[in-house]
């Protein structure tokens, strides 16, 4: 696991915390699997969509 | 991913989340009150539009003189110590409105764990300013609409700036930008106080009462018309039941979208590491600073990312609060869709303070430019509009407990995989925005008076209820409701620290925030918002007193 991992994400932050150059650079490549969440959250808005439209009565469908 | 033991009441007597419930329903409760004769909330003190001297021929109408710029409620609307109220006077009033917030803050911070002496002394300084900039900004050239003129006779030829109360907000907007901004050391001293997330949700814990009385409003006013106040009653209740099932539809569609949206921009255009992309998807995406830690929790960022995007959070959403409700106002939508106008402030403004503000403004914008096009044959009630606003925030809230679910669980199973940990279902409970019980409590049992005992105003004996039932409800949803909005904004500009964003240097973040909010988050939520908002209308109740 890495240091990242490791780290509480509660509590107060301290100075030496503001080191932010490691959370900006580095970026892993894109994988596959991010593909499939992006894909997947924008096709659930699709049905989402198409569901309230047809059911939320003040939507432009009605 | 919990490693510690929490409780299901965990943080119910230290966090800022329960306080609000706390507060929030100790003064609707006090305010229920009313139902049995006994007022109790009535001290509340509330402005009035002001001059220093009537002009020739003018009259004390919707415009008084300065020493009657403010008033105890009660001695408004009490049935039962209307004397007692009114004799507070203005002073007096304010005053007592000190007294009860100081008991009832103080109690709050204590159990918060917050210096209660510095809060005290922080408290106090805010509370006495933003009384003098509730003042100032109900000064008629800022706040007197065309209208407000009219009623009071003043001369034709003369101009205001026709803000209505949203005068007020923006000049306690300013005034606590200039004290974060020029007079940090009094800013520092007042920081134990300036508690923006804490006051407004309180306020939308007020709102909820709003929401719940509009209906009970819109019948005692409307029973001046005869059959059609009942009618105009029934149409507020069906309105806000609209407003909350468009509101969710549209807050799952346009959430299931702005993720993604702003995941994409930061990881390949931005090239971003995943669990800062996450963590601001989340921030511009959802619900800013809640939404920020929250993530940033359940992937196990680093905790200076969720910092740092929560300060860009704060930022960006006053300049949403200071740009999109004049935008929405006279350039579009307009008064014609108000409702899409305040669904998509609620889906594009990334904090609950500066949404529910800037929804309160939209809707003081809104209603004063409508009157004035119509002069005056169209009279929107006050409260809907931000209410449409807040309600998809509600709902945006309401989410990131289970979006936060979802993201832990795909961090730990598909992006990390890491097979022996598991994602506890109270994960949801402890994310869980808490006022948000506060404002749905408050609202369901006013409309359950509504319904009930107040039998929808159609009998006399229903019509009596409602009248009580409004005592209590005016004194919270329009005098405490409309103060913390005032301290919300004066603490927002308090703790809003424009330099920080140099010091950090942390430029590119700036740059994802701007690209995904002005022209990804803010055009889709307006898209969002027409889809299943458009041609929603508020009943006019041009011809009735409006309160």
């Amino acid at each position: 696991m890495s240091k990242q991992n490791t780290n509480d994400t509660s509590g107060s932050l301290s100075g030496e915390d503001m080191d932010t150059s490691s959370v900006l650079e580095g970026a892993e490549p894109w994988e596959p699997i991010e593909t499939k969440l992006v894909v997947g959250s924008l096709i659930c808005a699709a049905i989402a969509l198409v569901i309230g439209l047809a059911i939320v009565p003040t939507s432009i469908f009605h | 991913m919990a490693k510690t033991q929490r409780s299901w009441y965990s943080g119910m007597a230290t966090t800022e989340d329960w306080w609000s419930v706390w507060m929030g329903l100790a003064f609707f409760v006090l305010g229920l009150l009313t139902l049995s004769g006994i007022d109790l909330v009535g001290w509340v003190s509330y402005p009035k539009i002001w001059v220093a001297s009537l002009p020739d021929g003018a009259i004390v109408k919707k415009i008084v003189t300065m020493d009657k710029a403010f008033y105890a409620l009660g001695g408004k609307y009490s049935l039962t110590s209307k004397a007692f109220y009114k004799a507070l006077g203005p002073i007096g009033s304010i005053l007592v409105t000190y007294v009860v917030f100081t008991i009832a803050t103080s109690i709050g911070a204590y159990f918060q764990k917050w210096n209660v002496k510095r809060f005290l002394a922080g408290w106090t300084i805010i509370f006495f300013l933003t009384y003098l900039v509730w003042f100032i900004g109900h000064n008629a050239f800022f706040a007197a609409s065309a209208v407000d003129l009219k009623k009071s006779h003043f001369p034709v030829d003369t101009f205001t700036l026709s803000l209505g109360g949203g005068a007020s907000f923006i000049l306690a907007l300013i005034v606590g930008l200039v004290i974060g901004n020029f007079f940090k050391p009094l800013a520092r001293y007042l920081s134990e106080a300036a508690k923006p997330e804490w006051y407004i949700k309180t306020a939308i814990v007020f709102l909820g009462v709003k929401v719940g009385y509009l209906p009970i409003k819109a019948v005692l006013t409307g029973a001046k018309l005869g059959a059609h106040g009942a009618e105009i009653g029934q149409q507020m209740a069906h309105l806000t039941f609209e407003l909350f099932t468009a509101g969710a539809a549209a807050t799952i569609v346009a959430y299931l979208i702005f993720w993604p949206g702003v995941y994409t921009i930061s990881r390949l255009i931005f090239k971003l590491p995943r669990k800062t992309a996450a963590v601001l998807g989340s921030a511009i995406s959802i619900c800013g600073v809640s939404a920020a830690v929250a993530t940033g929790g359940a992937v196990r960022a680093r905790p200076v990312v969720s910092i740092m995007v929560s300060a860009l959070v704060v930022v960006y959403a006053v300049i949403e609060l200071v740009v999109l409700p004049g935008f929405f106002t006279h350039v579009w939508p307009g008064t014609s869709d108000p409702i899409v106008a305040g669904s998509a402030m609620g889906m594009a403004v990334k904090t609950d303070g500066a949404d529910a503000a800037a929804g309160e403004l939209l809707d003081e914008f809104m209603r004063a430019k409508v009157e004035k096009d119509t002069d005056g044959k169209v009279v929107w009630m006050p409260g809907v509009i931000t209410t449409s606003a807040v309600m998809t925030k509600i709902w945006i809230d309401m989410f990131i407990g289970l979006w936060a679910f979802i993201l832990a669980l795909f961090w730990v199973y598909k992006i990390e995989k890491h097979e022996g940990d598991r994602v506890p279902l109270s994960e949801v409970w402890f994310r869980f925005p808490k006022f948000v019980l506060g404002y749905f409590a408050a609202w369901w049992i006013y409309l359950a008076i509504f319904f009930g005992p107040g039998q929808s105003g159609t009998t006399p004996d229903g019509l009596a209820i409602l009248k009580n039932a409004k005592v209590g409800a005016v004194a919270v949803e329009k005098g405490m409701r409309k103060l913390f909005f005032m301290l919300t904004f004066m603490s927002l500009g308090i703790i809003t620290d424009f330099r920080k964003l140099a010091e950090a240097q942390f430029g590119k973040m700036v740059w994802v925030y701007f690209i995904s909010l002005f022209l990804f988050i803010i055009p889709v939520a307006i898209i969002i918002a027409y889809l299943f908002h458009h041609g929603m209308q508020i009943p006019n109740m041009a011809g009735v007193v409006i309160n």
